[in-house]
């Protein structure tokens, strides 16, 4: 069983990676990136360049493996999932942090600074909106999570709760409004001097880290596999592809607003509203 | 097996530990220092722990990027890049290197501890949570009511704008040789021309 579950979690990574290059259109640069020299900086840290990209892709799956594909069936059954998918969380700000770090060049660094200023005032509506998901499952682990929302869905019962985590998965996946780190305006940032395989890597690692952000957004307020007639993991590979293409959808219809502005947003409208969300929610749990 | 995995990440937790002191960045030293946190939250979550262990992992990884962030803003190492040493009172610090080794050692080897092994179906989460919101509750509350008011008072005596203004208003930045002229411009001169040295003539 265990086995069968790994198996369904990679799939689910692979296909769901190619399918969120087909919503970016961005296959044809990854696969370009392969066939391009790699870019030497002036003492750079080899270690942490190298890993960064192979970091984030092992982030997207740990996140996606404690997502339930079935009722009361994860890969990785804990009772503190959702917490461990607030690690993977944090562990990503570290990640795009050192991949901007590394290469000791000021585009990058200024993407990792950036990034982290942003990052670290997203994780709270993040922890906020996952705390509030777990009141009514009375539990940390998504699995209850899911059982409570067989009679209605998070999404209704908590309506703040998916917009909040929408902002969380855009900045977790370097997108649109929240793309701080690998922007344009300071010409792609901790990924200016990173080309080759490495980049490739990086890229396919973002692709990878908006399934995973997908389906736990659709285990913890669209009920994951829970659904009538299809099977379990259907559903979940159906909330998870729609959730991505509304993602991919976002990033590309927001503009960015400067990171001065978005901590000001981030501070003082978007952490009081999720304080807001958590009393809603604990109020409608009692 | 789970005892092979502990003594593998004892090992792990003390061997990036030792790196945080022997690394020649903040960055390096943070981070090394969130690894060796890491590997303890592993070993949290082995001991049959798991909201402690990975809240272990969560709250470090957090906590160690806005270390990286302060450290390298007050140590004034740009981007924490310049390579610099992680060590400092020699003496000090190995007297009390040793000195916490063997009483911690001596601690081990004289006192006995419990063998209390947790029920496999133990709740071990839901009796975390009783007791952090039942008996131990004055005790968290306080301190982090405290912690809150630390970070706060940082915060206000970091920050530039003030409720009198400018909080170097009127400070002098430390001369770049010993008694010397101060570094950069002047804040509170007119921005004449007049108090440069040397270069015109």
């Amino acid at each position: 069983m265990i086995v069968l579950l790994a198996l369904v979690v990679l799939g689910t990574l692979l296909v769901g990676t190619l399918f969120a290059a087909m919503l970016d259109r961005s296959h044809l640069s990854i696969v370009a990136f392969f066939a391009r020299q790699r870019v030497e900086t002036e003492a750079p840290d080899r270690l942490n360049r190298d890993l960064a990209p192979a970091w984030y892709l092992t982030l997207a799956g740990a996140g996606l493996s404690v997502v339930p594909f079935a009722p009361g069936l994860a890969l990785i059954d804990s009772p503190v999932g959702i917490v461990i998918w607030g690690s993977c969380e944090a562990l990503v700000i570290v990640t795009v942090f050192l991949h901007g770090w590394s290469p000791n060049a000021p585009f990058p660094l200024i993407g990792a600074y950036r990034y982290a200023a942003i990052g670290l005032p997203v994780m709270l509506p993040s922890m906020f909106v996952l705390i509030a998901a777990a009141l009514p499952a009375e539990s940390l682990s998504l699995i209850a999570i899911v059982e409570s929302q067989r009679e209605i869905w998070n999404v209704i019962r908590q309506p703040l709760g998916l917009p909040l985590f929408l902002i969380v998965a855009l900045a977790m996946t370097l997108r649109g409004p929240m793309d701080y780190a690998d922007a344009a305006d300071i010409a792609t940032g901790t990924s200016a001097e990173a080309s080759g395989a490495g980049r490739a890597l990086w890229q396919t690692a973002r692709l990878a880290m908006l399934v995973s952000v997908s389906a736990i957004a659709a285990t913890v307020f669209l009920g994951g596999p829970l659904g009538p007639l299809l099977p379990g993991p259907v559903w979940l590979w159906l909330k998870t592809a729609a959730l991505m293409a509304l993602i991919v959808l976002l990033g590309n219809r927001i503009a960015r607003t400067t990171p001065s502005r978005m901590m000001w947003i981030l501070w003082v409208v978007l952490l009081p509203l999720s304080f807001l969300h958590l009393l809603i929610s604990g109020l409608v749990a009692l | 097996m789970t005892d092979l995995l502990v003594a593998l990440l004892a090992v792990c937790a003390v061997w990036t530990g030792w790196r945080v002191f022997r690394v020649d960045s903040m960055v390096r030293a943070t981070f090394s220092l969130m690894l060796s946190f890491v590997a303890v939250g592993a070993i949290g979550v082995l001991l049959s722990a798991p909201y402690i262990g990975v809240a272990t992992v969560f709250m470090m990884a957090v906590e160690m990027m806005v270390m990286a962030i302060f450290m390298v803003m007050f140590m004034m190492n740009p981007a924490g890049l310049n390579p610099m040493s992680m060590v400092h009172q020699h003496r000090v610090s190995i007297g009390a290197g040793v000195l916490a080794f063997f009483g911690l050692a001596a601690a081990i080897l004289v006192s006995r501890p419990p063998s209390n092994p947790v029920a496999p179906d133990a709740d071990v989460v839901t009796e975390l949570g009783l007791e952090l919101l039942g008996p131990s509750m004055l005790i968290f509350e306080t301190a982090g009511v405290t912690l809150l008011a630390t970070m706060v008072g940082a915060v206000i005596l970091s920050s530039r704008q003030g409720r009198f203004g400018s909080a170097d208003e009127g400070s002098r930045p430390p001369g770049l040789t010993e008694g010397g002229d101060p570094a950069g411009q002047r804040p509170d001169g007119g921005g004449g021309g007049h108090h440069h040295h040397g270069g015109h003539g």
